[in-house]
C-alpha cells in the first residue's frame, strides 16, 4: 500500500438523501445486535447441505484443466496437443496460438504486460494451455499428455538479490517494481539527534499463503450472448467488472453468483484466469464449463503475502515519548504488477511521532504475483515497530505497555492530523493488560530450567475505513417475514447472520423468518467486495436504513389501521405494540399490509464523515513457552483487546480474533514459503510441508475483549472494521513473548525450532 | 489425480502374494500413503491389490513365549490405544499416537507405516530426484532443513516412520509372507541405506508382504519413552525424534537401546550412547553425556545442523523423564 492512501480507491461521493438512515438515532439497548446468536446458516454449512460452486453439476458440464509451466523463468518453444487431442473425453483444447485467447493479463499502466496465455512464463505454474474433457479425471490426463517444449531461462527468487546487479530480469523494465514510495513528516535527523535512546535494525517476515479451505474454481454457462459465472469469490460485483472489460460486454449481461463461500483471506479478490478459460471453452463447446484449481495450483497461482525486508530506526526520550521514526521496506510483488503489499502505515500513524520517514520499494521475483492478504502488510510492519517499541522499552527500563501508553495519538497524523471518529487504541492497551495480568505476569517467574515462559504484546491499528457504496433492499412480505436482499458475499465471517440481526433489531422480526438473497449480481444490488474489513461498516447501516424505511411505512400503516399515532407503537416479536399497554396486532394481521402484499425499503451508505477517520484499534497479549532444547514454542494462552466500534454479532466476533491470531501463529511461528534454490521452483506447495497451525498448535486459552466503543459517527450501527485487525499483531506480540522468556530476540521469522536452536547456538558461541 | 489402475481385493494373503507377482502391481493396506504416491505421481501403480479385507492380519495377540504378535493391518489407532501394550511397550503405543493426525491413524496400518515411502520435498514433488530415477539428489544442495544428518548419502532423506523407530528400540521382528513361503527379520535389517539402494527403502521385493509384527519378552524391569519434536503439534513428520528402552537392576541401567528418528534414512541406532548408559545410575551428568554421544558421526548438510541440538535435547530430556 502506498502510505497515505485509502486501500481501495475511493470511488462515489456516497448516496442520495433520505435512503441512507444518516438520521436515525443510534441504537439505545439492543434486543438482538450484540447477543450471541448462532449463524444463521450454520447448519447448512455445518451439515454439508450448502451447496458451495465446488458442488455444483450442470447438465453436460464439462471439466477443464491447466497446463502449467514446470519452470521458474522459461519461453514456451512449442506447444504439441495433438496427442492431448485424441485423448478420450476431450471437448476442446486452449494454448497461446488459440486467437479468442489472445486475451491481454496483469495489465499495468502502460498496457499489458502479459497474456492469458503468456509465451514468457515468469514463474512455477503459469498457464500454458488448456483441456476441457467429459470428466475431471480425462480432463487431468489429457493435461499431462501436452507435450510443451521450453527454453529455460535464468531466474532470481529472492527479492533481495533481485536488486542486486547482474540479477536475471523478470520483466523487460528491470526488477523494481515502480519507484520508491515515499512518506515523509517532520525531520528525522533532528528527531534523532534529540532522541536519548536509538534503536536500529533489519527485521524480515516470511512469505505466507491464504490457504482458505475452498479452492479457487468456477463454474461458466452462456446464455447466447449472456454470461453467468458461480465463482468463489470474495465480491460479485468487482468481478463482473472484470469480467465485462476482459471480454469486452456491458455489465448487464454477465451474471456472478458466490452464494457459499469457504475463505478467501483477500486470495478472491481478483478474477482468476481459470474463469476466463473456463468462459472460452464453454462458448467454444456451447456447454457450461467447470474448472478447479488444485491445493497445490493454488500455492503457485493464487497469491500470498510476500515476504518482508523491514529495516527500522526508532529514536526515543527517557520519559517515553518518540522523536523519530524512519524506515525502508522492500518484498516481492511476485513476477507481475501486483497489489503494493508493503505497508508502512502503522509507522507514521499508530504512536505520536513528529518526525517519520518511510519508503517502500516492490520488487520483481520470478515467484506466483502476490495478492493483497488479511491487512496487506500490517502484520510484518507490526513485527518490526513492535519488536522495536519493546526493545526501545528495554532500553529505557521502562514496561512495554508504559512505553506505548505515552505515545497516543487522538488525531490521524498520516492525515494531516484530522481527527479519528473514535479511537480505542489505549483502552486496548490498559484494559487487555487488566485482563491479561500483565503487571503480574512480567513480574513472574520465566523457569529456571531449560524450559521458559514469557510474555509478550503487540498494539496495531487498520488503515482502511471502508467503500463509500452498498445498496440494500428490505422487503417486509404480508405474512410478516422479510427478504433481506444484499450483494455482499459472506465468505465465512458471518455476514449473513450480522446483517439479518440488524433487521430482526429494527424491525422485530424473528431471525428465522429472515430469508437472504445475496451475492448475485442478477438479484441484489451492488455491495464491495468482502475484504479490508469493511463488509459490516459499510453494509450494516445500508441493512440499517433499508429496514427502518419499512419500519417506517409499516409503523405509519398500522397506526392508520389502529387509529394510534405511530409514535405509540413499537415492532417487537413478529408483531405491532402498543408501547403504554403492550396490546399486540401480529404483523400478518395487518389489513392493509395484506393489501399491499409488499413493503419495500431502500438502504445505502452514508458518506463518510466529513474530516474525520474511522479506523480500528487492537492490542494483543500473548505467553509463551519455549524449550530451549528442542526450540519448541507453544503459545499457552492470548487476550485480544480490539476497538472495532460495537460488537455486533459478539460470536462471530470472537472467531475473527481467534481466527486472525491463528493466522498470526503461522506466520509467527511455522509458516513460509520455501523455494528451491537451484531451481526457483516451490518445495512446500501442499498442505503437508507447509505448515500453518493446527488445532493443537493454537492455545487453549483465548480471551477476547471487545472495547465495545459505538462509533456512531462512523455510521449508525457504530461498528468498525475487525478482520483484518484481529491478524495484525498477533506475531509481533507472539515475538516479544519468545523474547521476553529466553532473552533473545528474533528479528527474522518463523520462529521455527530449527531457528530457534541456530539463534541460541550462535550466542551461546 | 490418479491415472487408471486395475483393483484386486485379495482373499487370502496367498493370493495377494500371487496378484502382486505381475508387472506394475502394488500393494494396498489402508491406502493412507500409497493413494497419496500415485495422485501426486511419485509412481504409477497398473494394478493395486487390496489386502484390506484379510481380518487374519488384524489385531494384537499374546504369544506362548511371552511376547506379543501384532497383525501387520492392526491399525495406528489401535495400537496407540491397546492396553497390553501400554506399559511394557510405551515406546510403540506413545510413538503410534504420535503419528499424523486422528484420522489417520484411524486409516493407517503398521505394515504400511513401515512401508511407507520418504517425505523429502523433492521425492515428493515434481522434481525427478535419483530416488525416482533421476542423476541427482537436489537436497544435497538444496533446501535441506528436514534431511538427514546421519547415514545420508547420494540421497538424504530421513525415513518418515515413528513406530520403525519403537519397534528398532524393542528389538522386533518381522514375519514376512512371499512366494516361496514365510520368513522372519529384524526389524533392525529390514530397512534398505541409500548407501546400499538408492531406489528402495526395505528389502522387500515385490511380491513380498509383512504379515505380522513380533515384539520379544520383556522380563525385569523395564521403562521405555518416545519423544518427538516437529514444526507443529499435529499432522506432522519428526523433525527429530527418539525411542528409548531401558532395562534397569535396581536404579542401574542393565540394557539400553536409544534409537533416533528424523534424522537419518532408517531407524538409527545411537550405539555410543546406549554403551554409555550401561552399568549407570542415569543422572544428569549420565544423561548428558549420552545425549552428546547420541549424535557422534553427525554430519549436517547447510541448514539442517540444529538437529544435532535438538537430538542431545530430546535424549537428555527422554532419559531424565525414565529415572
Ligand atoms: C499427511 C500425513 C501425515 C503423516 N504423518 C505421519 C507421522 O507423523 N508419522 C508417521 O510415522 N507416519 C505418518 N504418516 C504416514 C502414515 O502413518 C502412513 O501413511 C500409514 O501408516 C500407512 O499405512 P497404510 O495402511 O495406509 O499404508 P498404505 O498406504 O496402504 O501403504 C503404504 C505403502 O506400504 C506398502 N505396504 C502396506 N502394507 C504393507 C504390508 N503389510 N507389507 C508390505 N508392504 C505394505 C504399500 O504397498 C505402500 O507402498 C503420515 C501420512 C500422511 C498422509
Amino acid at each position: 500500500m502506498r502510505t497515505g492512501e485509502p486501500y481501495f480507491a475511493q470511488t462515489g461521493a456516497g448516496a442520495p438523501a433520505g435512503q441512507t438512515g444518516a438520521d436515525l438515532p443510534p441504537w439505545g439497548e439492543t434486543r438482538i445486535v450484540g447477543k450471541p446468536l448462532p449463524r444463521v446458516d450454520g447448519y447448512e454449512r455445518a451439515s454439508g447441505t450448502a451447496v458451495y460452486v465446488r458442488d455444483m453439476a450442470l447438465p453436460g458440464m464439462l471439466h477443464g484443466a491447466i497446463v502449467r509451466c514446470p519452470h521458474a523463468n522459461a519461453r514456451v518453444k512449442n506447444v504439441d496437443v495433438s496427442k492431448a487431442e485424441k485423448m478420450p473425453g476431450v471437448r476442446a483444447v486452449i494454448t497461446g496460438q488459440t486467437p479468442a485467447a489472445k486475451i491481454p493479463w496483469y495489465s499495468g499502466d502502460k498496457g499489458p504486460t502479459s497474456w492469458l496465455f503468456d509465451a514468457h512464463c515468469r514463474h512455477e505454474g503459469e498457464e500454458v494451455a488448456a483441456v476441457a474433457a467429459d470428466t475431471p479425471e480425462q480432463a487431468q490426463d489429457a493435461a499431462r499428455a501436452v507435450s510443451v517444449e521450453y527454453e529455460v531461462l535464468p531466474f532470481v527468487v529472492d527479492h533481495e538479490k533481485a536488486l542486486e546487479a547482474g540479477a536475471p530480469a523478470v520483466q523487460e523494465g528491470g526488477n523494481r517494481f515502480g519507484e520508491p514510495s515515499v512518506y515523509q513528516r517532520g525531520d528525522v535527523a533532528a528527531g534523532f539527534a534529540a532522541a536519548d535512546a536509538v534503536i536500529e535494525n533489519t527485521y524480515h517476515t516470511p512469505t505466507v499463503f491464504h490457504t482458505a479451505m475452498e479452492v479457487h474454481g468456477s463454474v461458466v454457462q452462456w446464455d447466447g450472448d449472456r454470461l453467468t459465472v458461480w465463482d468463489t469469490t470474495q465480491g460479485v460485483f468487482n468481478r463482473r467488472i472484470e469480467l465485462a472489460q476482459i471480454f469486452k460486454m456491458p455489465l448487464s449481461s454477465i451474471r456472478v453468483v458466490s452464494l457459499y463461500m469457504g475463505g478467501g483471506f483477500g486470495s478472491k479478490l481478483e478474477v482468476g484466469k481459470y474463469t476466463v478459460i473456463a468462459a472460452l471453452f464453454a462458448r467454444m463447446t456451447n456447454r457450461p464449463v467447470k474448472i478447479f484449481l488444485s491445493r497445490e495450483e493454488t500455492f503457485l497461482c493464487a497469491g500470498n503475502r510476500p515476504a518482508n525486508r523491514i529495516w527500522l530506526k526508532a529514536g526515543v526520550k527517557k520519559d517515553g515519548t518518540l522523536t523519530a521514526l524512519e524506515a525502508r521496506f522492500s518484498g516481492p510483488a511476485g513476477a507481475y504488477p501486483s497489489w503494493d503489499a508493503l505497508s508502512s502505515y502503522q509507522i507514521s500513524d499508530l504512536y505520536l511521532c513528529p518526525n517519520v520517514r518511510t519508503e517502500e520499494q516492490n520488487v520483481f521475483i520470478n515467484a506466483g504475483k502476490a495478492r493483497p492478504m488479511r491487512a496487506p502488510g500490517f502484520p510484518a510492519c507490526s513485527w518490526a515497530l513492535e519488536q522495536t517499541m519493546d526493545q526501545l522499552a528495554a532500553k529505557l527500563a521502562m514496561d512495554p505497555v508504559e512505553l506505548r501508553l505515552k505515545n497516543i495519538p487522538t488525531v490521524s497524523q498520516i492525515e494531516k492530523n484530522i481527527p479519528y471518529t473514535t479511537t480505542g487504541l489505549r483502552q486496548c492497551i490498559a484494559e487487555g493488560a487488566k485482563t491479561f495480568g500483565w503487571s503480574e505476569a512480567r513480574r513472574g517467574s520465566r523457569g529456571d530450567g531449560h524450559v521458559r515462559r514469557g510474555t509478550g504484546m503487540a498494539a496495531g491499528m487498520w488503515g482502511w475505513a471502508g467503500e463509500p457504496s452498498a445498496i440494500v433492499i428490505v422487503k417486509l412480505l404480508a405474512d410478516g417475514s422479510v427478504n433481506l436482499n444484499m450483494g455482499a458475499s459472506d465468505i465465512g465471517t458471518g455476514t449473513k447472520t450480522v446483517m439479518a440481526m440488524v433487521v430482526s433489531e429494527e424491525l422485530g422480526v424473528p431471525l428465522e423468518k429472515i430469508a437472504i438473497e445475496h451475492a448475485d449480481t442478477a438479484t441484489t444490488q451492488y455491495a464491495p467486495d468482502s475484504g479490508g474489513s469493511q463488509i459490516t461498516l459499510v453494509c450494516a447501516p445500508a441493512v440499517r436504513a433499508a429496514a427502518a424505511a419499512v419500519k417506517a411505512e409499516l409503523l405509519s400503516l398500522a397506526a392508520a389501521e389502529l387509529s394510534q399515532p405511530a409514535a405509540a407503537l413499537r415492532l417487537r416479536d413478529g408483531a405491532v405494540e402498543q408501547t403504554a399497554d403492550g396490546k399486540r396486532v401480529p404483523i400478518a394481521d395487518l389489513k392493509s399490509l395484506g393489501e399491499r402484499q409488499l413493503l419495500i425499503g431502500v438502504g445505502r451508505r452514508a458518506p463518510h464523515p466529513a474530516g474525520k477517520t474511522a479506523l480500528p484499534f487492537v492490542a494483543q497479549f500473548a505467553e509463551v513457552e519455549v524449550n530451549t532444547r528442542t526450540g519448541a514454542v507453544k503459545v499457552l494462552r492470548m487476550v485480544a483487546a480490539h476497538d472495532s466500534g460495537r460488537a455486533m454479532s459478539p460470536l462471530t466476533y470472537k472467531n475473527q480474533v481467534i481466527g486472525g491470531f491463528a493466522q498470526g501463529l503461522g506466520l509467527a511461528i511455522s509458516e513460509q514459503r520455501v523455494m528451491d534454490r537451484q531451481t526457483g521452483k516451490v518445495v512446500n506447495a501442499n498442505w503437508h510441508d507447509y505448515k500453518i497451525p493446527t488445532a493443537l498448535d493454537v492455545p487453549t486459552s483465548h480471551t477476547c475483549l471487545p472495547i465495545d466503543l459505538h462509533d456512531t459517527e462512523c455510521n449508525t450501527t457504530g461498528a468498525k472494521g475487525l478482520g483484518e485487525p484481529a491478524t495484525i499483531p498477533s506475531a509481533a506480540a507472539i515475538a516479544n513473548a519468545v523474547c521476553n522468556a529466553i532473552g533473545v530476540r528474533f528479528f527474522d521469522g518463523p520462529i521455527t525450532p530449527a531457528r530457534v536452536l541456530e539463534t541460541l547456538a550462535r550466542k551461546g558461541a | 489425480m490418479i491415472s487408471n489402475f486395475a483393483y484386486v481385493r485379495a482373499r487370502s494373503v496367498a493370493e495377494a502374494v500371487k496378484a502382486l507377482g505381475t508387472k506394475g502391481a502394488r500393494l494396498h493396506a489402508g491406502g493412507t500413503d500409497l493413494m497419496g504416491c500415485m495422485r501426486d505421481g511419485i509412481f504409477e501403480a497398473q494394478k493395486v491389490v487390496s489386502i484390506s479385507g484379510l481380518k487374519e492380519l488384524k489385531g494384537v495377540s499374546a504369544r506362548p513365549d511371552g511376547g506379543v504378535k501384532i497383525g501387520a493391518l492392526t491399525t495406528i489407532a489401535d495400537i496407540a490405544a491397546d492396553a497390553s501394550l501400554a506399559g511394557k511397550y510405551a515406546v510403540l503405543t506413545q510413538a503410534a499416537a504420535e503419528v499424523a493426525s486422528p484420522q489417520l491413524r484411524e486409516q493407517g496400518t503398521i505394515g504400511g507405516n513401515l512401508c511407507q515411502r520418504p517425505r523429502c520435498w523433492y521425492f515428493r514433488g515434481d522434481f525427478h530426484c535419483a530416488r525416482k530415477g533421476g542423476d541427482m539428489c537436489y537436497a544435497a544442495e538444496g533446501e535441506n532443513q528436514y534431511h538427514a544428518i546421519l547415514g545420508g548419502e547420494r540421497c538424504f532423506y530421513v525415513h518418515p516412520s515413528d513406530t520403525a523407530v519403537a519397534l528398532v528400540a524393542l528389538q522386533a521382528g518381522l514375519t514376512v509372507a512371499g512366494p516361496s513361503g514365510t520368513k522372519t527379520v529384524k526389524v533392525e535389517n529390514f530397512f534398505v541405506g541409500p548407501d546400499k539402494d538408492i531406489l528402495r527403502e526395505n528389502i522387500l521385493a515385490p511380491d513380498e508382504i509383512i504379515t505380522a509384527i513380533v515384539l520379544p519378552p520383556i522380563a525385569g524391569s523395564v521403562r521405555s519413552s518416545y519423544r518427538k519434536i516437529r514444526a507443529r503439534r499435529a499432522w506432522d513428520f519428526a523433525l527429530a525424534s527418539v525411542g528409548i528402552v531401558l532395562q534397569y537392576e535396581q536404579e542401574t541401567v542393565s540394557k539400553a537401546r536409544i534409537v533416533l528418528g528424523g534424522v537419518a534414512p532408517y531407524p538409527w541406532r545411537a550405539a555410543a550412547a546406549e554403551k554409555l548408559l550401561v552399568g549407570k545410575k542415569p543422572d544428569s551428568a549420565v544423561a548428558a553425556a549420552a545425549a552428546q554421544a547420541a549424535t557422534e558421526g553427525a554430519d549436517p548438510l547447510r541448514d539442517n545442523g540444529y538437529k544435532v541440538e535438538m537430538v542431545k535435547g530430546a535424549v537428555e530430556e527422554s532419559i531424565l523423564a525414565l529415572a
